[in-house]
């Protein structure tokens, strides 16, 4: 199956931010338009080169059809239009991927639009709940939110591997400090270990700064052939690899072990599909809702031994002048929460040699990855390499 | 917490037997697997004969959260809530409320605890799942004081 994957064959082409705000006043067919808009323009393209057009969202965002409209699409090649959170995201490029390599569509735009804090807060605070049937052997508990459900799993994590609070505090310490680097960044204060300690907790064992931000915000990116991409304006980078899995559905008649995520199923086909190994990663861009799902993946992607991700931050290896820079962008907890485009986003920003005083010296290959599996049953990685 | 049960036509059998104060879970009439929440087929070998069995009401805390915001505002903060993983089989882990306060010292990983029921104001009769703990042992099992905050 995995030989079959087209390596190389396609390409990220454009990318498209709005601004990140806690209210953006505007509606999401608005956002998305925007960020595609943005994302075309980089590419060197325009509204009518797209034949395709692909999202997720969980009946929080506009429909992908009127993105499609919006954009004056008269002959819609490609649609893909998912249910799903940030466990499907790097499945929307890698679907539009597959589209374009068999020829289905030539030139197919992905986003994630949201108004994550102004009209929908995940978790179902403000609107209804997600209509997930998950939802209703939890809510009753007053157990239903993101960060309670990533409590329950941090908690089993932290146990199992003898981490302690001040080793996810150097998760969230160190993606601050690369998000003090980047404008377009939402936290833009030092955190310091004693800001970390001293939160508020929110479901123990998660403080404040263990929890992503939400925002109001949407990220597109342009995927289309690498042949083509290479006439385009940006150089391209390529879709090397992409894998998608499963995960843990109530916890119950699947996993036994929720403290080891889908992606370590996953991981072995994503590496062989791009043909490279976790070795020869230089930048990963890791999902990271909550501060310990990016420890827990470094394990299960294979990146850290298990039980030694504590020493490497401790010893800055996830810092940008590290072994492996994680998350270079400030990933959910401090850029901004895109639901897991933006770290695609951040990847090929990375692998243009575009991202400035973040830059990554030399990043040729890349890791970026969807929430793993543990809500929503699904996770979803990519592997992106600089064009040679 | 005012929230019942959201009973669809998979559900609700099984709510209705924890209304009754009744814990059971599916068995697979095949392969004897036994699963939750209810659902018409077996995931292990495809079968649709089941039926419900009594459970022991007996399993261990696999995690547990002790919540702080107000995720809505009739919340009474603080509460904890209970991943357990029943005696039955080690890949059944059901959310449910602890019969203690958010400081307990039984609460620890490991610890092994036996349902209970707790109405809800209402009708039709309602009911949700909640454990008590034994007391701790000496030198306990599993009880890590690196991952507890408070």
């Amino acid at each position: 199956m995995v030989d079959g994957w087209p390596r190389d064959r396609v390409a990220i082409a454009g990318v498209g931010w709005t601004e990140y705000a806690k209210d953006s006043g505007v509606s999401t067919l608005t956002l998305a338009s925007r960020a595609v808009s943005r994302a075309l323009a980089d590419a060197g393209l325009g509204h009518g080169d797209v034949d395709g057009v692909a999202c997720h969202r969980v009946g929080d965002s506009v429909q992908a059809v009127l993105v499609a409209q919006a954009l004056g699409v008269r002959d819609l090649r490609f649609h893909l239009d998912m249910f799903g959170g940030g466990g499907t995201s790097h499945q929307v490029v890698a679907q539009a991927a597959l589209a374009v390599a068999s020829g289905m569509a030539e030139t197919v735009v992905c986003w994630r639009a949201v108004n994550a804090r102004s009209e929908f807060r995940m978790g179902g605070t403000g609107r209804a709940a997600p209509d997930a049937l998950e939802f209703a052997y939890q809510l009753p508990y007053g157990y239903a939110t993101p960060p309670q459900q990533y409590a329950m799993l941090a908690r089993a994590w932290m146990h199992a591997r003898g981490a302690a609070p001040e080793d996810l505090g150097r998760v969230a310490i160190t993606q601050r400090e690369h998000a003090l680097l980047s404008e377009r960044a939402m936290m833009r204060k030092p955190l310091t270990m004693d800001d970390y300690l001293a939160a508020r907790p929110i479901a123990e064992p998660l403080r404040l700064y263990d929890c992503c931000l939400e925002t109001d915000a949407a990220v597109a990116v342009v995927v289309t052939g690498a042949e083509r991409a290479r006439a385009l304006r940006q150089p391209p980078v390529l879709i090397a690899g992409a894998a998608t899995g499963g995960g843990h559905w109530l916890f119950s008649n699947g996993r036994e072990d929720p403290t080891v995520s889908a992606a370590a199923d996953l991981a072995p086909r994503l590496y062989r599909a791009a043909g490279v190994g976790p070795g020869e990663i230089d930048v990963a861009e890791l999902y990271d809702a909550f501060t310990f799902l990016v420890p827990l993946q470094l394990e299960d992607y294979g990146l850290v031994p298990r039980g030694e991700t504590g020493g490497f931050y401790a010893d800055g290896h996830a810092r940008l002048g590290g072994r492996l820079p994680v998350n270079t962008h400030g990933g959910h907890l401090s850029e901004g929460y895109v639901h897991g485009i933006n770290h695609i986003a951040e990847a090929v920003t990375q692998l243009r040699g575009a991202a400035g005083a973040r830059q990554v010296p030399g990043a040729e290959t890349a890791l970026t990855t969807g929430q793993p599996g543990y809500v929503g049953g699904t996770c979803s990685a990519l592997v992106l390499r600089r064009d040679r | 917490m005012t929230v019942r049960p959201n009973v669809d036509r998979d559900s609700a059998a099984w709510w209705a037997r924890i209304a009754a104060h009744e814990l059971v879970f599916q068995r697979c009439a095949d392969c004897a697997r036994w699963r939750w929440p209810d659902r018409a087929m077996c995931n292990a070998c495809g079968s649709f004969a089941w039926r419900h069995e009594p459970a022991s009401g007996k399993g261990e805390i696999a995690s547990w959260i002790v919540n702080h915001h107000r995720f809505s505002a009739d919340s009474q903060v603080p509460y904890v809530v209970l991943t357990v993983r029943v005696d039955e089989q080690p890949d059944l882990l059901l959310p449910g409320a602890f019969d203690g306060a958010h400081d307990d010292p039984r609460l620890a990983i490991g610890a092994r605890v036996t349902a209970g029921f707790r109405d809800l104001p209402g009708e039709p009769a309602a009911a949700l799942l909640t454990w008590s703990a034994a007391a701790p042992q000496a030198g306990g099992p599993h009880q890590n004081s690196s991952t507890r905050l408070i």
